[in-house]
């Protein structure tokens, strides 16, 4: 059933990931400060987190179906967001062995995880010359932003799901 | 076995890789059409945005409506100041069109470039990610879109068809403009003819356009409007892009580089409609003769 809720979840974070930036503000969101939403690569590191145990990896799995959407809807160039998305998330697994789930090695976590995800997104970008920005400007005007655009998200979102994904992954195991 | 779990993870990150190029390269190229699965994920996802779309569009339209109607007062009595002026201009324009039209006939010259039917279109979802500069619109090929068709608001031209679903379809705004995409254009002049130009890119510092190939005999002033010429093949004439602004040498001296600001806002745009141009283009003609033939 919670395998349902998830994959729910995410196909409405990614619709409304293309309505947040055609609704809100147009002064908040177009200023000179370029910030990426990346909602459902932040609600998979805390499935990640909090869902998946050291041997499942479903994540993952989402991520490469959910990455691979995104780049059908929004970018246009397939296999970016895929790859980008199912890579961070197995780091992000994989690096989770060695912390306590609390609220603050998850936020480590997803910071880790978004500018991670970002960097390597602008690094595959700028080899297929889609952006020929240079690492400094892009580090101030993107990089910052997005970072601290998607970790208010965060904050909000934690409290929200946390809870009901540790209920999935206790139902999960008890089977 | 340590060493063949090391070596599968091996083979995974080379397949991924592999995979990786292979996609970007399949997608990247100049495609004429979206293969069927992506045209099928698109049109699935566009209906739920369309589903999201309709209440969260009405909240944000009744917010809008309340903030209109303290400035309803004044906004009327500047209206109402205009409207004297445009009768006058009203009656001129009838006057020139039928005399157009008169002319048109003596010539046996039925379509012009400057003819389109719109079709009108609600956008429903902007690209997330903001390397792209595109937004997704609720009609497509079903109801007559195709790719490379300019796409307009009521101020000016925001951007084209960069690829079409059966029902929804994607738009490259200006601001996302790069050297494959050229819009062939006309500086227009008080007493002088037009000079041409081509739209070959934008400037993201500035938000402006580069118009670029401009004669160096040929003196732009700031404030001449930019129409599209129609020259180009799938644009129709006379559509509004925007001002010059600022005009200078191109970087080997033989041309001139003109900087213009466009007319509609490329970040607050609700509704809009794809202009489909109603003489055809050589590649329709030649569609025509060899399916007659």
């Amino acid at each position: 059933m919670s395998r349902y809720f998830i994959a729910l979840l995410c196909l409405f974070f990614l619709i409304m990931q293309g309505m947040a930036m055609s609704l809100l503000p147009a002064n908040l969101v177009y200023s000179d400060l370029l910030m990426t939403p990346h909602w459902i690569l932040i609600f998979l590191l805390i499935i990640a987190i909090f869902y998946d145990s050291d041997d499942t990896y479903h994540a993952v799995w989402y991520g490469l179906v959910f990455g691979l959407l995104i780049d059908v809807v929004y970018t246009g160039v397939l296999g970016v967001y895929m790859i980008t998305y199912t890579l961070i998330i197995y780091t992000v697994h994989g690096l989770n062995k060695w912390l306590h789930a609390n609220f603050f090695a998850a936020s480590l976590l997803a910071i880790i995880g978004v500018a991670l995800a970002d960097t390597m997104l602008y690094i595959i970008y700028s080899f297929v010359q889609i952006t020929t920005m240079s690492w400094g400007e892009y580090a101030l005007l993107r990089l910052l932003p997005t970072l601290a655009a998607n970790m208010i998200f965060f904050i909000i979102l934690y409290p929200l799901v946390k809870e009901k994904v540790h209920d999935w992954a206790e139902e999960v195991s008890s089977l | 076995m340590p060493s063949l779990f090391r070596r599968k993870r091996l083979m995974v990150v080379l397949v991924g890789f592999i995979v990786l190029v292979a996609l970007i390269g399949f997608s990247i190229r100049d495609r004429d059409s979206l293969s069927t699965p992506e045209k099928f994920l698109q049109d699935s996802i566009g209906w739920v945005q369309t589903v999201f779309h309709k209440p969260v569009s009405l909240v944000d339209n009744t917010i809008e409506n309340v903030k209109d109607m303290f400035g309803v007062y004044e906004q009327n009595e500047v209206l109402k100041a205009r409207l004297s002026e445009y009768k006058g201009v009203i009656q001129e324009n009838q006057r020139l069109k039928s005399e157009i039209e008169e002319l048109k006939n003596t010539m046996d010259k039925t379509d012009s470039l400057s003819d389109y039917s719109p079709i009108q279109a609600t956008v429903i979802a902007r690209s997330s990610d903001r390397w792209f500069e595109q937004m997704t619109i609720n009609k497509g090929e079903e109801h007559g879109v195709e790719k490379d068709m300019a796409v307009m608001t009521s101020d000016g031209l925001v951007g084209k068809v960069k690829s079409v679903g059966a029902f929804h379809s994607t738009v490259q705004l200006l601001s996302g403009f790069d050297r494959s995409n050229k819009i062939s254009a006309w500086v227009v002049r008080e007493g002088e003819d037009e000079a041409f130009g081509l739209i070959e890119g934008y400037d993201d510092e500035s938000g402006r356009l580069l118009l670029e190939g401009i004669k160096l005999d040929e003196e732009l002033s700031p404030g001449d409007t930019v129409i599209s010429s129609g020259l180009g093949g799938v644009f129709p004439s006379n559509l509004r892009i925007g001002t010059v602004e600022e005009v200078v040498n191109d970087q080997f001296g033989l041309t001139q580089t003109a900087y213009v600001e466009p007319f509609a806002d490329m970040f607050d745009i609700s509704h809009v409609m794809v202009v489909d141009r109603t003489a055809e283009t050589i590649e329709s003609e030649m569609d025509q003769e060899e399916d007659a033939s």
